[in-house]
Parts: C-alpha cells; structure tokens; sequence
C-alpha cells in the first residue's frame, strides 16, 4: 500500500516568504529523505528545501517564482514504505581486497648484470620521480627506469598538466563570454588549435625538461625501456629498439602506474574515438562531443571541449557525476552544467559506438536519453586500471590481486621485504599528491627510517567549472560509518568576493566531530575549490577546531572567508547569513 | 608428476615471532596430516607445529634457530608421493625455485627472504592516525617507537605536543631501572663451582627463564601476603567418590579440583576485587566481569599456565573434562598461546605432591593465586570429641595493594566453606 504525504517546507529561520528560484524535482522522479526538491532565495542567499520523507513525487505543487513560507506544501509524495525505511548505504571499500593469496614463488635470475643499483625505481611519473630523488638525497645510489623517452608519466605528460594548460585557457574563453552580460563584450574567440597544442606542449616540455635536469643533479641514473622482473633482486629493461638491461638493486620501488581502462566493445581503432590522452591532443574541436563517464576526467576534458566551441553531452552510469563527492555539493554543479552543456544524462548506460561516416553513432539505454545519437567525437573516460599485472611482478614474488593492485603494508612495503610499492599501482585514489607522499615513505623506510603513511587525508578535485574539492571524510562516508558529526555550510551567494568575481555558484560545507568540534572533512564547490582545500585539509591533519578556523582572522575579501564562515555557521557566530538559533 | 605443497606456519596467536628449537622430520620422511614438524618457543611455551598436509617431505625450508611466524613455509611435501611409495626421482629443477642467488659477477641483492611478514602489521594504524596529534608529532612519534594511542596530551584540548612525547620517552626509560635498581641490593657473586667439584652447565629452557623473570618482577614488585586456612572436604570428598561411582558408565569423573574451581568462582563473585587488576597508572582498578581461571600445570620444559574460560558457566564435569585436556596438550607441549592468556585468579594444586602449605606467587596481573596442598586426615575438636576429618591446606597468596588482610581472610574463611558444604554453592 502507498499512502500520500504532503512535503511542506520546514522552519527556515524568520523568513516569512522566500522566491522559489527552481524547481529541482518534476512529477515521477523517486527521492530520498533530504534530497533538495526547490531552490528558494532571500535577501541574502540561496538555500535549498530538503524533502522530509522519501518516495515518488506524485505532484509538484508549487512553479518557480511562488513565494513560500514555513508550511506551505511543496510536493506530494507516494512514499513507498521500501524507499522510506531504507538506510544509507554503507559505502563499499573498494580498496580493502584481502583476498586469501599465497605468495607467488620468487623466480631465480642467474645471468649477469649490466647496471647495480641500492634503489631502483621503477617509472617516473609523479611517485617514482619523487622516491627516486628523495632516496638519493639521502645518499643511495638510485637507477629510475622509464617506458617513455621523457619523465614525468601520466600527470606530466597526458594528464594533470596537460589538462590544466587547457584548462586555463578554457576558462579564460569562459569568462570572455560571460563579460557581455557585465557590459564588457569580446569577439567570439578565434582558436588556433595548433598554437594552442604547442603551449600546452611547451608547458610540459618546461617541466619534463626541468626534471631531466633534477635527475642529473642527483646522479640518479635514468634507463629508458620497458622494465619488467626477472627475479627478486632484478629487472631486464627492454628498449624500444629492442635491447636488453639487466638492473640487479637492493631495494625497488614499483611505480608503475594506471592505464586507461579500455573496455571491450569501444572501436578504439576508429580516430574519432578518444581516451583522454587522445582529448588531450586536440585533434579537432568536434561540433558534438559525446563524454562517456561523468568522473572527473571526462568533466574536466568537457570543460575544455565546451570552451573551444564544442557541443556536449555526458554519458554516466551512476545516479549523479563525480562519484565520492558529497550529492550537496553535485547537484548545484550539475544545475550550472546542464544549462551550460548540450545534455546530462546519469543513469545511462552506453551500449553500442558505432563508426559510421556520418559519426560516432552511439546506442544509450537510460530513462532520458534517447535511444541513439551520433556524435563527432567521443571520449572514453570511465577509468583506469593499474599496471600491476604489467611488470612480472610474480617472478619477484610480489603478490598483485586480481585487479592489478599491489597491496601494501601501511610503510609501502609489499610481500617482499625490499620490494615497496606506491601510487596508481597499489590502489584507490589514484592522484599524484598520494604518489609523492607515498614516494616519501618508501624511500625513506629504505633509508632505514621509521616513516608510515600517517596522512588522515587525500583531498580530491576536480578542475571544472566551476571546481569541485573535499578532503576529510565526506558527509556520506560519516553517515555509513555511523559518526556523530555536524556541519556548517556557507553559501557563495553570500559572499561579497564570490559575488564580485562572478562566483556565486558555489558553496562551502565543513563537516565536524559533534562533540569535540574537530574538522572530519569539509567539500568546496565553487571557482578555485582546489587551491581553497588545502587549509581544510591542513585543519584535518592537525584536528583543528572549528574555533581554531573561526577564529583565525581570514582576508577580507576572499573567497577563503568562506572556509572562516561556515567554521562560524558551525559554532553560530556567523553574521555573514542569518541562522535560525539552534536548539 | 608429482606435486609440490608448500606448508606454512598456522595461526599461532599473537606471536609475531617464534625461535625454532627443534625440527621434527627429514627430508624423505612420509608424514600425515597433524603431525608434528617442528617445535618452536616462545616466550610463554614450547609448541609443537603440525604440517596441513599429508606427504613426503621434499624440502625442510626452515633449521633450528630460525624465527618463524604465521604464514612463514615451513617445508616442500610431494604430495603425490605419498599415495605412491615407489617415488620416482626428484625432478631436477624443482618446480618451485630457490631464492635467487645473487647473480654472480655482481655483488647485488643479499638473497633476501621472500614474503615475511609485514614489521608493521601489530601496530593499530588507524587509531595512530586518529590520536589528536599534528602530522609533524606523529612522525616524531613514529621516530621513537611510541604508539600515540598511549601517550597523554597537554596541549590545548589535549592535543599531544612533541613534549608529551618526549616525557612518555623518558618515562619509559626510567621505569625498569627504576623498579630493579633502586632495591640497592648487591648483585650475586660469581663463583666458580669446579674448584669444589666436578660441574656441568645444562641451559635452562626458556621457559625456565622467563619464568624465573617473571616470578622475580611479581616477587620484588608486588606485596605478597599469604593467608593459610583449612577447608573441611569429608563430605566434598564422600559426595565426589560416591558420584564419581554412580556417573562411570557415563565416562563423567570429577576432580577436586573442578569443585575448587567452582568454589574461587563463588568466591570472585562475593568478593569482586579478587577479580580485577591494577590499571596502568596503579591509580585505578579495572574490574573484570567474566571468570577464568588458571591452572598452574607442571611440564618437563617447566611450567605453564592453561587458562580455562568462563568457568561460571561451566558444569563440574565440563570442568574435569577441559582440565584433563590442557594438561595433556601442556605435557605435549600443544597449548596455543591463546590458551594461556586472560586469565582472572590462578590455582596451583600440588595436593598430588604432598606438602602442608606453602607461599604461592601472584600471576600478574592478577591479584591473587590459590595454593592447594596435601589433603589430610586429622583430629578435629567437635566440642565433645575429636573427630577424624579429611582438611585440605589452602595458601592464597593476594596483592596487598588491591587487597586488604580483612578481605583475604574473608575470602578464604570463604572459600573453605563453601568446599566444606558444597550445598552452599548452589546459594
């Protein structure tokens, strides 16, 4: 049996009628308890209505531009008794794989080697670089080992620079646009795809160059070839022409990496189909665009597709884009998207890509999208996968899990005693700035140290527009995890920076201990969300009270205030919005 | 073909790392499966490990004093030449390779053991993490060994300063120096016993040692009083004989020292500071509320204490059943270290001995031990007469610390009435 209930918005402070400036649910659409049904706004900021039961909404009983008060219905919802009753589900630990392993059998090397090294670290992307020269620093002897002919790996060459570099034109082009509106008009934006490939390569070639250098200070000696073990105390490093070197070390560090994921049934041979290496590239700025994957790769990579004049659409399996951030957080990011983009579709799933000459044409099974379209491009970005499985790790009696991971102790060593590993290669999440502090650890456990991975958190972000940040837990994993928290969110509408640099599509949440008031996490979304997470970040790693943030005096005006208000919001001393007074 | 098994050492409890003092089979042995294939020692009790497998052993991958752990490969079977007597060869190269040798014209990688287990695999990371400490005194703290989950903070809220780290340091430092030298006593001399006679040295085992370690650490730390009594089991012992006759077609014989059991658990209950030990900071108690109870056994490797759990909640026959066992796997030498941890109060009964008392010392960190002597018959004064009755000799030695003369005496005038009339623990 469904019974009807009648959702009415609750105390919302002294306000006695507010605009409804959206309406973010339609008849049909299934919700949960506190998911936002209406945007409403005062005199001072915007704030979202949550639903107080979960269910069907049946009818929609207000239209944008009513004014509302306590009390006044805003849906009517068919509660089904399964959806109301059900808990928050717990988060599944994707890391934690112990599986029941024995370990493989080290395999014997007899031959001879060409090269000794005390550390050998094998890849130089973010992590291995950095193990390499730490552990030289430290006075080893360290060999890098390198698939490619330049350094740097992934986030050098064909991910977090790279992407940046575009992205920071993107936004310029952005904000160009939107200068109209301020009274300030430009001309549509000419784009030399060419030119623009060349800076971002410059960009690049600047830093890889630049850590050639770093490597040649140290003296730590770069082997350019596909490394893989031969032993537990030997890597043979095959080069793209084809010959052999046998590097006999102590101690390894495995940095191998990720790869993209690339599933079976995407025509990776046909040119227009791209992984983000290729997006990257700037092939051609295609007049449709379809992203497969609402992660942070493919929004980013949107995000600069928009920009030179593409249409967009995005394809996601799960019920919202950046799976991991908080849904508070996503949903005013996908409102902005969704105006922004040529279409969003979550809960679908792309099941067919077909060349064609008149495009990509894409088969979708999801309830909005339709069922085919074709595209100019299409980007794959759903994810990648780790390299473990790539070196012959078994013949160093390394254990890899099915995955590809290698599992680590809490010091980066693996089953091997002198073998550590770090980076995309030993699991989730893979970012660099976990490499690096990874890198550190092993190299300096090497150095005979009593160093662990202490670190309580690993911000994330994602460099779109406008940008997505957290660090800490999130306010769904403190749910799962059953912890007494409480937050304090700050709307960028209210505040006078984000106001005037055209921000106010943003809010910050800091989430904290109920009763010691200690920062648990905090989530950012707004323009410069990633560089304003690292005093949130720094507030986690130190315990910091929400006090301690409040009452640190914050420049006036920043967008970093908004950190210092909602740290007020929590301890109600804010007098940047009006809040009802706690009971 | 035949087939290699690899077999590892099983869960051994919490040990981390055990010395191998003996190695039971040899290459070319046909072994089944349990039997044993090594001893190893820790610092609680010898145990025998035995192979998951059934098969010929191919290769013995460990040799005496080698340290072994949970996981660590004990040696290769061929399983398949079990089941054929008639083995063929050893195939040259053996399926599973040696660890590399170094390869030889460079002197490169010791051949490090493969796969030990983790160093840090005993330390609770995640509450480390949690500590209220800045990233910087973590890592101070990680320097020095200190679990932060120990450590008091007196920063703001709390929060532990690298000086609070520093102080836990130093007072670590100071403690067992602290405790053994400030007795001021003089060392004991060494003297050469030859010059008198013909000598040998025989090496203690380490059980030996360690608990000639730990009885001198409870002796010099804690204040021994020991409070003799009587129990009068005539009828304890008539009723036992009698039901030990009526129950022997069921296999049910019950010991004494079941019912003494039952007696210190009735005993625990009424006089609940028997059941607790001194908390850390020898400012607090910490009262335990379930009852197991050590079993002092005697083996030829010295002597261990079995722990038997949740004695409340066990029958007199449950008792006697349990109690034969442990003594059998202590003799054997099979006693996990799990068996001999947690426990609440210990008896130790050399009844079967002789002796008329003695001055039991206190397993810490319990509080107090029961001696149990030679049960006697003697005259005893009814008013009128002297009456020929069976007396056992109780010694329950207590931690005057915890426990006052008043409550000891209590506890034992206690405890020899309820063995006198066992009717009274049905009360």
């Amino acid at each position: 049996m469904s019974n009807t209930i009648e959702v009415k918005v609750p105390d919302i402070g002294d306000f006695d009628s507010v605009e409804i400036i959206e309406v973010l649910v339609a008849a049909g659409d299934e919700v949960n308890v506190e998911d936002p049904l209406i945007t409403v706004e005062s005199d001072k900021a915007s704030m979202e209505i949550p639903s107080s039961d979960a269910g069907t909404v049946k009818s929609v009983l207000v239209n944008l531009g009513d004014q509302v008060s306590e009390g006044s219905v805003i849906i009517e919802l068919e509660a089904s008794q399964a959806v109301a009753s059900k808990p928050a589900e717990p988060l599944v630990a994707q890391e934690k794989e112990e599986q029941e392993v024995t370990a493989p059998a080290a395999a014997s090397f007899d031959g001879s080697a060409d090269l000794q090294a005390e550390v050998v670290v094998l890849g130089s992307g973010p992590g291995g670089y950095t193990a390499a020269f730490r552990a030289a620093d430290l006075g080893k002897q360290v060999v890098l080992i390198e698939k490619d002919d330049y350094l740097g790996g992934v986030c050098l060459n064909v991910g977090c620079i790279p992407s940046k570099a575009l992205l920071h034109v993107a936004e310029v082009v952005n904000e160009a646009r939107e200068f109209s509106d301020l009274g300030v008009s430009y001309q549509e934006p000419e784009i030399d795809t060419n030119k623009l490939r060349a800076h971002k390569n410059k960009v690049v070639g600047r830093l890889t160059g630049g850590l050639k250098q770093l490597a040649k200070q140290r003296k730590v000696e770069i082997v350019t070839g596909y490394g893989k073990f031969t032993s537990s105390g030997t890597i043979e490093v095959e080069s793209a022409a084809g010959a052999k070197k046998v590097v006999a070390f102590e101690n390894c560090i495995i940095a191998a990496g990720s790869s993209v994921t690339k599933l079976p049934f995407i025509p990776w041979e046909d040119e227009r189909v791209w992984d983000s290496t290729d997006a990257l590239e700037l092939k051609n700025i295609p007049k449709r665009l379809l992203v497969v994957g609402g992660g942070i790769i493919g929004l980013e990579m949107a995000t600069v597709y928009h920009a030179l004049g593409a249409q967009v659409t995005v394809v996601e399996l799960g019920p919202g884009l950046i799976p991991g951030a908080d849904r508070d957080l996503i949903k005013p990011f996908e409102r902005t998207l969704k105006k922004r983009y040529e279409n969003i579709f979550v809960n679908t799933k792309v099941t067919q890509l077909t060349p064609t000459d008149a495009g990509i044409v894409c088969k979708m099974e999801g309830k909005k999208a339709p069922e085919q379209d074709t595209f100019d491009n299409v980007l794959v970005a759903i994810g990648r996968s780790p390299n473990g499985k790539l070196i012959d790790a078994e013949k160093a009696g390394v254990l890899v899990n099915e995955q590809g991971f290698i599992p680590v102790d809490s010091q980066q060593r693996t089953n091997v005693e002198h073998i550590f590993a770090i980076g995309d290669v030993v699991g989730q999440p893979m970012l660099a700035h976990k490499a690096t502090h990874e890198a550190k650890v092993a190299a300096e456990v090497i150095d005979g140290q009593q160093r662990f991975f202490d670190a309580r958190t690993i911000p994330s972000v994602a460099y779109t527009e406008p940008e997505v940040a957290w660090c800490g837990q999130t306010e769904e994993q403190l749910k799962s995890e059953g912890i007494e928290y409480e937050k304090g969110v700050f709307p960028w509408a209210a505040s006078g920076r984000a106001l005037s640099v055209g921000a106010d599509v943003g809010m910050t949440k800091v989430l904290y201990d109920k009763n010691t008031h200690r920062m648990l996490g905090t989530g950012i979304l707004g323009k410069n969300a990633g560089e304003l997470i690292a005093e949130a970040a720094l507030a986690v790693e130190m315990g910091a009270e929400m006090e301690d943030v409040a009452l640190t005096i914050h420049p006036h005006p920043t967008l970093s205030e908004t950190l210092n208000f909602a740290t007020e919001v929590a301890e109600g001393s804010c007098t940047d919005i009006y809040l009802p007074k706690k009971k | 073909m035949s087939k290699m098994i690899e077999v590892f050492v099983p869960d051994i409890g919490d040990f981390d790392a055990v010395e191998v003092i003996e190695i039971l089979v040899s290459e070319g042995d046909t072994i089944n499966l349990e039997d044993s294939l090594i001893t190893v020692e820790s610092d609680k009790a010898t145990m025998e490990i035995p192979s998951s497998h059934a098969g010929v052993v191919a290769k013995v991958k460990v040799k005496v004093g080698d340290n072994v752990s949970e996981g660590s490969l004990v040696l290769l079977l061929d399983a398949e030449a079990a089941e054929e007597p008639v083995a063929e060869p050893e195939p040259a190269p053996a399926p599973v390779a040696p660890p590399p040798p170094p390869p030889p014209p460079a002197k490169v990688a010791p051949a490090a053991p493969v796969s030990k287990p983790s160093p840090t695999i005993n330390i609770d990371h995640d509450n480390f993490k949690k500590a209220h400490a800045s990233p910087a005194v973590r890592k101070f703290a990680r320097e020095l060994g200190v679990d932060l989950t120990q450590v008091k903070g007196t920063g703001s809220n709390t929060r532990i300063i690298k000086e609070n780290i520093k102080d836990f340091v130093k007072q670590a430092l100071k403690e067992p120096a602290g405790r053994g030298a400030s007795l001021g006593v003089e060392p004991m001399p060494e003297i050469d016993f030859s010059q008198w006679g013909e000598v040998e040295t025989k090496k203690l085992s380490k059980i030996n040692i360690l608990t000639g370690k730990f009885m001198h650490r409870n002796w010099v730390n804690i204040p021994h009083v020991t409070q003799f009594d009587e129990a009068d089991i005539t009828e304890l012992e008539a009723f036992r004989k009698k039901t030990n006759i009526e129950y022997a077609d069921k296999g049910i014989k019950v010991t004494m020292l079941s019912f003494i059991m039952k007696a210190v658990v009735a005993g625990l209950k009424e006089f609940p500071r028997f059941n607790s030990s001194l908390d850390a900071s020898g400012e607090a108690l910490i009262q335990k509320h379930y009852y197991h109870i050590g079993i002092a056994v005697a083996t030829p490797d010295g002597l261990v204490v079995p722990v038997i759990r949740d004695v409340d909640q066990k029958s007199l026959s449950e008792l006697a059943t349990e109690l034969r066992e442990v003594s059998i796997k202590a003799r054997e030498k099979k006693l996990k270290p799990s068996e001999m941890q947690g426990g609440c109060f210990t008896i130790s009964s050399l009844g079967g001995i002789g002796g008329s008392s003695f001055t039991p010392i206190m397993n810490a960190p319990e509080v107090a031990i029961l001696g149990v002597s030679r049960s006697k018959m003697q005259p005893v004064w009814n008013g009128t007469d002297f009456d020929p009755r069976l007396m056992c000799p109780l010694s329950l030695s207590y931690d005057h610390r915890v426990i006052d003369g008043a409550e000891g005496a209590a506890f034992s005038n206690y405890l020899t009435r309820m063995l006198s009339d066992v009717r009274y623990l049905l009360m």
